[in-house]
């Protein structure tokens, strides 16, 4: 355990950051770019420090703060991390970094964009890292305000409907989480939102069943859940790149961490309960998503649907994890694929967005050839796309077989239907492949030759594609640190 | 009597009459605002000075000091304080009302102090009184006679009957009792909480207040008088007005808290109450044009929010209510002052006038942003630890179904606040839109109200140790 306070250090980060640009002058657009590009790296660097002296052989909470904040209510301003949360802070800091500088040409408004970019990023690792329910919650709702202005102001197309869309919908299920939330900390009669406390009370088991399915449909509006997933497809395709890269990327990871480390972890009999019923919802996600996106006309509405369909990959390994037959397996895969489903969309938005500053159009149909005129941004999409088939060698194999795997040994049946999905996944990538990439060279798109991906616009990209490959061959180095988490996590989970 | 005790009120009377007194020896309108100025800061460290002590300062059981006093007339204080900094030069107001502004609000700031402190019925009927009548002058020196007949006559009609109702209720508990002191209540209440009738005069009592506060089914009067009042005058009705109604509520619930479960009726009655307030101000709010409107009836959804705590008839949720009442203050206190100075030569605000504000003005944009993310109850505002709080006493009692329902409404608001924050954000201004004024009195105001809104969200421990505290010495 180091002196420094690493977790506050990394939240202060783009804390600090967003401090320098209030003060900066709305005119000094460069300026602001650096300072978050300063703040996004030492963010990163932080967070490799962080990832590099978690101790996964000990395992559980580490890094822990701990300072009173309103003793009276038992609220504490609660920071620590487990594997799980040491890997999802990782991933932030990845998009985080990636995020700027893919959004480096951004000439319209740029204070106002990047602060509120980075307010949003002091929500998401603050959600990862709190301990105490009150700030989880807390870091949850920064997290959801600044989507609004930035699909507003900054967004294309249908961003009025799509931003107002996208508020509903999280607020609503912020409505569900705030009775829930309150009951936990009252029913439990410890006076404390300590998280950790909280965790070993034994709470009665019907106000489990009871409260369980609030804090699932709460938490799982924001993952992307189905039948609750309206908003977030016309939300991804509304909003500039970044963001888009940010609210598929992390956002919707907020709500699965939510799911798993206040609902799994803090009412099990709960979880047991409704897995079944939540385990076929899910399931119907990924083959609906996967469904619906193979109709698209539009790249964005493509890896819109694609993400309901992959985090329904995470919310099923999430159920099964509570049946017991392959828990391990199971919630390995569910966290797996939350980080390498993150990357990858990450690096799909980030892609489709320069595209789309280029050519103006997302209309699948428009292009045609694109390979032969922008080959370096084509070989990245198709990078992003095979693994979002779950090809080998790259980081999201190796989640989707856990979760595969799981399925087969608790629900054969249930197995069997998203093997179906997975079948339903190459064909939509690959129909993208064949009519926007491959085929007749569509002789409007000429002017594009010279505007491909050159030098430092190559960067955030190869980053990404850096990490999907190298998890892809080295899943171990990610799995070490979430599987000593998992199997505490499940041991105290049949304990109770 | 000890007349240190009574130091911010005797500061507030005796600057009333120097407000009256300098413009008949021809101060002109600069050095009367700056008077006030002067006056309400004296206020200010009158009531901050006098937060310590404790004791009654007349006869005994009539009008009592404590910290629960004493901190919400420091709230007061403050908030008069802002409200006259915004109204430097109140064009919306006859050409000389800029005399009788300041004066009149600070005689109604003096009423409000009169009614935290009362602890007997009369005198709280003469604080409620004194409170009322200077707002209704004002409201009618509205610069177009009609519009200031119109909204005066509505809020004056309107105010009187709550008045006159309470004044009914209080002959009730007279009649039981045989007494107009609280105290004497107190040492009956085991008896009393066993007569229907001293719950019906409690009923008639709070119904009274229930309207001052705009609480559904008694909140016609606010869509109108906000729409249509002086924006300095409905800026401090929006924001004054409601820290001290919801403090007196929380002085008649520690009249009533005692009875212990024979108090479980009016419990539920408030209850529908504030159910009542949070939906159909919600819903109406929905369908607006005109912003002051619409924050009239915003102001009764809050009103609904904040009288959850004061139903939930414990110390945490007396707490809760305190709290929201200055948070509240404070959120509604900005946003009417943007209003009053992007609007400050128009009669009506509409939401169309707020258009490209973020380019006309971006200091002035950002502080509607924090005072509409505090009224949608968003962090890092007070608007969200508040109604976690409010919330919490709620459930503390048993009562999820209100809690949910209340959350379902705070999504329901959403709609309507960001249809504002798009117009000020998104949509262009129109080119004959006129510049907005930053004087730099505005730019205090405006800060202190933005400051307090977003410290007590990030920072709320020490505010709510005091209001914790206030409300121990409220409960005894």
């Amino acid at each position: 355990m180091d002196a420094l306070p690493l977790l506050s250090a990394i939240l202060l980060s783009p804390v600090l950051g967003l401090g320098l640009i209030l003060l900066v002058p709305g005119g000094a657009a460069r300026l602001v770019r650096w300072i978050s590009l300063v703040s996004a790296t030492v963010a990163s660097l932080l967070s490799i420090h962080l990832w590099h002296s978690y101790d996964t052989a000990s395992g559980g909470l580490q890094f822990v703060e701990r300072l009173p904040w309103v003793e009276a209510l038992g609220i504490s301003y609660h920071l620590g991390v487990d594997g799980f949360g040491t890997i999802l802070v990782m991933l932030n800091s990845i998009v985080y970094l990636t995020g700027v500088l893919t959004m480096w040409e951004l000439t319209e408004r740029v204070k106002g964009f990047f602060g509120f970019m980075l307010l949003l990023v002091v929500g998401v690792y603050g959600v990862f890292m709190s301990q105490d329910l009150f700030f989880f919650f807390f870091f949850y709702e920064i997290a959801v305000v600044p989507m609004y202005p930035l699909i507003l102001i900054w967004g294309s197309g249908n961003r009025d409907y799509a931003a107002m869309k996208l508020m509903l919908f999280l607020l609503a299920g912020s409505a569900l989480l705030f009775p829930a939330l309150l009951t936990i900390y009252h029913s439990s009669g410890l006076g404390t939102f300590d998280m950790v406390l909280l965790s070993q009370h034994h709470f009665d088991p019907d106000l489990q069943i009871f409260l369980y399915p609030l804090i699932y449909l709460g938490f799982g509006v924001l993952a992307g859940m189905f039948p609750i997933h309206g908003w977030s497809p016309t939300g991804h395709v509304a909003a500039p790149s970044a963001v888009s890269m940010l609210h598929a990327g992390v956002l919707m990871k907020l709500g699965a961490f939510g799911i798993l480390s206040v609902g799994i972890r803090l009412l099990p009999v709960g979880a047991t309960y409704w897995a079944p019923t939540f385990t076929v919802l899910a399931t119907i996600g990924i083959v609906y998503g996967a469904f619906v996106a193979i109709r698209q006309t539009d790249f964005k509405f493509v890896i819109g649907f694609s993400s309901v369909s992959h985090m329904g990959i995470v919310l099923l390994g999430l159920n099964l994890a509570t049946l017991g037959q392959a828990g391990d397996d199971a919630l390995n895969g569910a966290v797996f694929q939350m980080f390498a489903h993150g990357i990858m969309t990450a690096l799909f938005f980030s892609t489709v967005g320069f595209i789309y500053d280029r050519a103006h159009s997302k209309t699948i149909a428009d292009f045609g050839g694109l390979g032969a005129q922008m080959p370096r941004a084509v070989s990245i999409f198709i990078v992003a796309g095979l693994c979002g088939a779950g090809l080998p060698g790259l980081a999201s194999f190796w989640a989707e077989l856990l979760v595969f795997l799981a399925a087969l040994k608790t629900y054969p049946l249930v197995g069997l239907v998203i093997i179906g999905g997975l079948v339903l996944t190459a064909v939509y990538i690959l129909r993208v492949f064949r009519e926007a990439f491959f085929g007749e060279v569509n002789p409007r798109w000429e002017s594009l030759r010279e505007l491909d991906l050159v030098g430092w616009q190559l960067l955030p990209r190869a980053i990404l594609v850096g990490v999907l490959l190298f998890f892809g061959f080295f899943p171990r180095a990610l799995l070490d640190v979430i599987d000593g988490t998992t199997t505490t996590f499940l041991a105290r989970f049949w304990m109770q | 009597m000890e007349p240190s005790l009574f130091a911010p009120e005797l500061i507030a009377l005796l600057g009333g009459l120097l407000l009256f007194g300098a413009p008949l020896l021809g101060a002109g309108s600069t050095t009367n605002w700056r008077l006030a100025i002067v006056i309400g800061l004296a206020t200010v460290a009158g009531a901050i000075w006098t937060l310590p002590m404790s004791g009654d300062a007349f006869a005994p059981g009539i009008y009592h000091i404590d910290a629960f006093s004493q901190s919400v007339k420091v709230v007061l204080a403050l908030g008069y304080l802002l409200v006259i900094l915004g109204a430097r030069e109140p064009l919306t107001l006859r050409a000389h009302a800029w005399c009788e502004l300041p004066m009149f609000l600070l005689m109604a700031t003096v009423g409000m102090m009169i009614m935290v402190s009362a602890t007997e019925l009369l005198t709280l009927y003469i604080g409620m009184e004194l409170a009322a009548y200077p707002v209704y002058i004002v409201i009618a020196l509205h610069r177009n006679p009609a519009v200031g007949a119109e909204s005066s006559t509505k809020y004056m009609v309107q105010g009187m009957m709550a008045s006159a109702v309470s004044l009914y209720g209080m002959s009730f508990l007279y009649g039981l009792t045989g007494s107009t002191y609280f105290s004497a209540m107190g040492v009956q209440i085991s008896t009393l909480a066993a007569t229907p009738l001293f719950w019906f005069g409690i009923v008639l009592l709070l119904s009274g207040f229930l309207f001052k506060l705009a609480v559904a089914p008694f909140h016609f009067w606010a869509a109108d008088t906000y729409e249509a009042s002086p924006h300095e005058v409905i800026t401090f009705v929006a924001s004054v007005s409601k820290v001290a109604a919801i403090a007196l509520l929380c002085r008649i619930m520690s009249l009533v808290i005692p009875a212990g479960s024979e108090a479980m009726g009016l419990q539920s009655i408030l209850m529908w109450f504030a159910l009542a307030a949070m939906t159909l101000g919600n819903l109406a709010a929905l369908r607006q044009s005109d912003l002051k409107r619409l924050l009239g009836y915003s102001a009764v959804a809050h009103a609904g929010y904040a009288l959850i705590g004061v139903q939930a008839m414990s110390a945490s949720g007396l707490t809760a209510a305190l709290f929201y009442a200055v948070g509240y203050g404070a959120m509604s206190l900005i946003c009417f002052l943007v209003i009053a100075a992007v609007g400050r030569d128009q009669d009506r605000v509409a939401i169309e006038d707020m258009s490209g504000l973020w380019q006309r003005s971006p200091g002035m944009a950002l502080v509607f942003l924090v005072g509409l993310l505090g009224l949608i109850g968003l962090p890092p505002t007070v608007g969200f630890i508040g109604k976690w709080f409010l919330f919490s006493a709620a459930i503390e009692q048993g009562q999820f179904m209100l809690v949910l329902v209340a959350a379902i409404n705070a999504t329901i608001a959403l709609y309507y606040y960001l249809v504002i924050l798009r117009q000020i954000y998104l949509v262009e201004a129109t080119a004959e839109a006129p510049a907005v004024k930053w004087t730099p009195s505005l730019v205090i105001a405006t800060t202190v109200g933005s400051v307090i809104v977003v410290g007590m969200g990030v920072l709320p421990g020490a505010a709510w140790d005091l209001a914790a505290l206030a409300v121990a010495a409220l409960l005894g």
